[in-house]
């Protein structure tokens, strides 16, 4: 058994970048390399994918990641590890088992964990599906708009397929800890088991120190001025001992850095009550933790603790909620406010014009108060150019279509200098309703599939 | 005036329709007067109607940190708000403007 465990991450959302997991990979004699794709919005957007196309609804990066990182990676004997597989993990495990065919990687085993999409069953759950967030037990209100359902799944199938010597593994909707909790636990033999709560405990924490890649390395810092090259940003790297602390680094020569402020900054990111931080695979608790330097862009995580897993887990499910319809114009001094002003009273008067049924309108000014609403401070003086933005909610695609016509015709109907930029295409409105289901309504499945 | 910009680092995201913000002290000192003045109240003031919900404060003592959360705070969530800021990344931000109360010997 190795001491230490060289654990990397290599994504932090849908859209990061490659560079810096290719860059680690090469230079941090990793054991595994983890990869978080997900979120709440990327399951919404994955499922508008699937609908259209059957043999889609996974990430689509999740390809060009392993078709830059497989062959490296097996050269290296690093296990690669990602949520990638979305809506679809058994169309991603095919086209990255494909890949790998091609690449002539044979022998190399693909692992797909799946089982955490219960929207097939959900009529079938036998269970009330109440609303955790607003208390609603209606669920029936709901059910014929329901269009994603995915229970966030915890480390065990992960954990089966390494043991099934996959190379490559590709799952659902795991935890984002999940994918490096799976490894710690499979390298160390631990079990879910009351014994082995602190030590999965402090796997979770980790996991969720790293899960966003660069957040915990100088990306997203209130410190960010003074992060060198963040540009060339070093992905963060994981030491973790048998003794379940970890030291959190990253490679020398990277861009940005790891203090004790990088590693708090993401330690409270997204986090409920910091004394139950529950995930599928255990409860941690973040109030025993210390965190000490150890050195250069070293910092050393201990008296991690927590509780065993919950009996339950979060099933997210979303349902169709109509249309957002939107639009943006940008009006120039001399006196933009007042334009701006004029400009909206000119836009509900198109509004009702068109016959616009909305069932919830929102006005922001872009430069003064579009990011903080009202907590923003009031503006003084006048501004050079001042932008107005609006957003409606309507029940169908034609009523929301009425706002982009209505924002385009302020093109020549509006202030003089108001600029438009490209009209905005409606999209449609997913509301989420999360909800807890008893954890044995869930079973993983695992394949793993050798390239040939 | 002291604000929390002042003495703080923040960091802001999601969950559903609930916004959550770290805060973090810079110094030990700091953490007090954070614990003292980010109440609450204080952060429902701040935001008006933005927030609907209730919003509690978490103490994280071993690293001087509070997570505070805030409930029906993102116009209904990433997938269906109607705000730019759909993930609530910039509300942390937003509650640095929150003014630091004095005590006696401040």
């Amino acid at each position: 058994m190795k001491s230490v465990i060289r654990l990397g991450a290599g994504a932090g959302f849908w859209g990061d970048a490659l560079d810096p997991a290719l860059e680690l990979l090469e230079n941090g004699q990793l054991d595994y390399l983890g990869f978080d794709f997900l979120a709440e919005l990327t399951m919404v957007l994955l499922q508008r994918l699937r609908r259209k196309n059957p043999d889609a609804g996974y990430v689509p990066d999740v390809v060009t990641y392993m078709r830059a990182l497989m062959a490296p990676a097996r050269e290296r004997g690093t296990k690669l590890v990602s949520n990638g597989g979305g809506v679809n993990p058994r169309a991603a495990g095919r086209a990255i088992a494909d890949e790998a065919k091609r690449q002539g990687l044979r022998g190399l085993r693909v692992g797909v964990v799946a089982g955490d999409d219960v929207l097939p069953r959900l009529d079938a759950l036998g269970v009330p599906l109440t609303n955790m967030e607003t208390g609603d037990d209606n669920f029936a209100a709901i059910r014929d708009r329901v269009v994603v359902a995915n229970a966030y799944i915890d480390s065990s199938g992960i954990i089966e397929a390494l043991r099934g010597g996959a190379d490559v593994i590709v799952t659902g909707r795991v935890s984002d800890s999940a994918l490096f909790v799976g490894s710690i636990m499979h390298e160390l033999g631990w079990r879910h088991d009351e014994a082995h709560a602190d030590r999965i405990a402090a796997a979770i924490t980790v996991g969720h120190i790293i899960e966003c890649a660069a957040a915990c390395t100088g990306g997203m810092s209130s410190r960010y001025a003074e992060m060198p090259a963040m540009g060339r940003v070093g992905f963060p790297l994981v030491e973790f001992r048998h003794d379940a602390t970890a030291v959190i680094t990253k490679l020398p020569a990277t861009g940005g850095r790891v203090d004790q402020w990088t590693v708090k900054e993401h330690l409270v990111y997204e986090i409920g009550d910091p004394r139950r931080y529950i995930m599928p695979d255990g409860i941690a608790d973040f109030t025993t933790l210390r965190l000490a330097d150890d050195g250069d862009d070293r910092v050393l995580v201990t008296n991690m603790t927590g509780a065993p897993r919950p009996d339950t887990l979060k099933l997210i499910i979303g349902y169709e909620d109509g249309w957002i319809g939107e639009g943006m114009l940008f009006f120039s001094w001399p006196d933009a406010l007042g334009r701006a002003a004029k400009a909206r009273e000119t836009l509900l008067e198109r509004f009702e014009r068109l016959g616009l049924r909305a069932e919830e309108m929102h006005f922001d000014l872009v430069g003064v108060n579009m990011l903080h609403g009202p907590a923003a401070a009031p503006s003084i003086g006048e501004p050079s150019e001042v932008g107005l933005r609006v957003a409606v909610r309507t029940r169908t695609f034609e009523e929301a279509e009425k706002v982009r016509r209505a924002c385009s015709h302020l093109f020549i109907m509006g202030p003089g200098g108001t600029t438009g930029g490209v009209p905005l295409k409606p999209r449609p409105s997913i509301a989420l309703w999360p909800t807890l289901i008893p954890r044995d309504l869930v079973q993983q499945t695992v394949s793993i599939v050798e390239v040939t | 005036m002291t604000l929390l910009r002042d003495i703080a680092y923040v960091r802001s995201g999601d969950k559903g329709d609930t916004c959550t913000i770290g805060v973090i002290a810079r110094s030990e000192d700091a953490y007090d007067a954070i614990v003292r003045s980010v109440t609450p109240e204080a952060v429902k003031a701040l935001f008006g109607d933005f927030v609907l919900g209730p919003i509690t404060v978490y103490r994280m003592d071993n690293i001087h940190a509070l997570s505070v959360v805030m409930e029906r705070a993102l116009g209904g969530g990433a997938s269906c708000t109607l705000r730019f800021d759909a993930t609530g990344k910039a509300m942390g931000n937003a509650l640095l403007r929150l003014p630091i109360l004095p005590t006696d010997g401040f």
